[in-house]
């Protein structure tokens, strides 16, 4: 990385966005086979994966250990190891992701200056990168910088898995109530 | 036309002189404070007006048909809040009722809006005019009222039905608490101020949080800002959800300071003891645990100096918090500044957000020397 540490971002191109969704894909089918939630996250800095996240909410009794977040402190730690300030380092890494950030985990994102985020699926229910809210472009001065989301990367299939998931039962969820829409 | 009586027995009620606020608390602490509800768009927003005329009923006796025939003819469909009939405000007018006759746009040319004659309202349509006098222009209220205060300003323009809340109608007040709850409201609200400072004396921000279960009044976690100690995403917040994670025998993260602790909470005193038995009959000790204790925040209150970001709002949804009472606004806010997290439609969990516990100091807090 080096020289990308300071000043502007250079954005991926078009080859290495689909490279590193490929992976990302790859790890959320790994989970799906794992019986764990499948969402593929990877954070990425000029070539070099600094962080790579699944969910850990039942492990950690924790809900807010998604595997955004969780890639998150991966990249700070790594910050640490490497004696980096994550102030620079964050603003030139994008985060692929196979479902859409959630709200807090958007907000998380903004909070660190990340620049780019790319996304498989849309997330009906807590998607914080348009579907339920825009965090990355709402006018929010005090909350880090607005950052760029680009949706959509093979989607379909990033929702089968999903699906194929949700069809079995977490037995540490709550009883869901029933939507009335 | 639902019942026409809601509005009588509801304007006017001399107990709902609006924003009366009274000092209830004065002996326990020297600057008065009041905790009012952080409600949604829809419940704060101005009463929304749409346009339309309404006539003189020269002829009581014509009134059930005339409501009846312009119905049929103009049945002003997601209006079911309006009354269609309407005493007469002044009471020396020759005729005493007055009725809806249509929306503005219902008409397909609307022509002078302000001056029309009732053949015009009604020249396609086929409603016997006998006992309507000359139609006048009027304002209504689109939406059905939610709050008091929104009944009050809609009833101002035309009668509207109104299926009140009474206890938002008291919570707006400033009066859903009474004096020994918000005694103990001060007192967690106090033990998250004195977070805030032993973060303070740290190095962080100066925002402190406490969750407590309301069930035993005990406190489950306290927490303060940690953002400046290595991880930026240590809000108050997310410290203190991941401290009743560890009290929960979890938790993803250590604090190294004192200000930051938890402590084992009790059982849900909702469980009934039978269940209780029952499991332990069978032996299965993990069950019981899990049964035990309730899924992450469930029914616990979070007490916090200041409104939370969007991050820490968000977080509080993923845990089922019960209730959240904040002390003082941020600009950037997601609990009623920027975002109503809690009343947004959509997500899968809502709650209710109290603000102004401890204001004044909360609010000094921020301005402590670093």
């Amino acid at each position: 990385m080096g020289s990308e540490s300071e000043g502007e971002f250079h954005r991926p191109s078009p080859e290495d966005i689909e490279s590193w969704m490929q992976k990302a894909f790859d790890m959320a089918r790994e989970a799906l086979e794992k019986g764990e939630v499948p969402v593929g996250c990877l954070m990425v800095n000029s070539n070099q994966v600094l962080g790579k996240g699944s969910n850990e909410v039942n492990e950690t009794k924790n809900a807010t250990r998604h595997a955004e977040m969780v890639a998150l402190d991966q990249v700070l730690e790594w910050c640490q190891r490497e004696g980096r300030d994550y102030r620079e380092v964050l603003p030139h890494t994008v985060l692929y992701v196979t479902v859409e950030p959630c709200i807090m985990c958007a907000g998380a994102l903004r909070l660190l200056h990340v620049p780019l985020v790319v996304y498989g699926c849309k997330n009906e229910r807590f998607g914080g990168c348009g579907s339920v809210l825009d965090i990355p472009g709402d006018e929010l001065s005090g909350t880090g910088t607005a950052f760029e989301s680009v949706p959509g990367f093979r989607a379909e299939e990033a929702v089968e898995m999903l699906k194929t998931f949700y069809r079995q039962d977490n037995p540490n969820a709550p009883k869901p109530k029933v939507r009335k829409d | 036309m639902a019942c026409s009586d809601v509005c009588e027995q509801n304007t006017c009620s001399p107990a709902m002189e609006p924003q009366c606020k009274r000092r209830r608390d004065a002996d326990t602490d020297h600057v008065s404070w009041d905790v009012l509800p952080v409600l949604s768009s829809e419940q704060c927003q101005d009463t929304q007006l749409l346009d339309a005329y309404a006539a003189p009923i020269t002829n009581k006796r014509e009134t059930s048909r005339l409501v009846r025939e312009l119905t049929t003819v103009y049945p002003m469909p997601g209006l079911q809040h309006i009354k269609r009939v309407r005493a007469c405000k002044d009471p020396g007018s020759p005729h005493p009722l007055e009725i809806l006759v249509c929306l503005v746009r219902d008409l397909p040319d609307a022509g002078d809006e302000r001056k029309v004659s009732i053949s015009q309202l009604l020249s396609s349509a086929k409603v016997d005019m006998s006992g309507l006098g000359d139609p006048f222009f009027v304002k209504i209220p689109a939406c059905p009222p939610l709050t008091r205060p929104q009944f009050e300003l809609a009833s101002k323009h035309w009668p509207t039905s109104f299926h009140e809340d009474k206890q938002l109608t008291v919570a707006l007040q400033g009066q859903l608490f009474t004096h020994g709850q918000k005694a103990k409201m001060q007192e967690f609200m106090e033990t998250a101020i004195a977070a805030a400072k032993a973060g303070l004396q740290e190095g962080m921000e100066p925002i402190g949080a406490v969750i407590v279960d309301p069930q035993t009044e005990r406190i489950i976690a306290v927490g303060h800002d940690c953002r400046h100690g290595g991880h930026p995403l240590h809000h108050a917040v997310m410290v203190c959800i991941d401290l009743v994670a560890h009290a929960h025998g979890g938790g993803a993260h250590q604090y190294k300071y004192a200000g930051c602790w938890f402590s084992e909470p009790s059982p849900a005193p909702s469980l009934k003891k039978s269940n209780l038995l029952n499991l332990e009959v069978k032996g299965d000790f993990n069950e019981l645990g899990s049964k035990i204790l309730p899924y992450i925040c469930t029914g616990y209150d979070l007490y916090v100096t200041q409104e939370p970001c969007v991050m820490c709002a968000m977080a509080l949804v993923h845990s089922r918090i019960g209730r959240v009472f904040y002390g003082t606004a941020s600009a950037d806010g997601a609990l009623g500044s920027k975002y109503k997290i809690h009343t947004q439609k959509g997500l899968n969990h809502h709650f209710e957000v109290f603000k102004g516990v401890l204001k004044q100091q909360c609010e000094d807090l921020r301005n402590m020397p670093f």
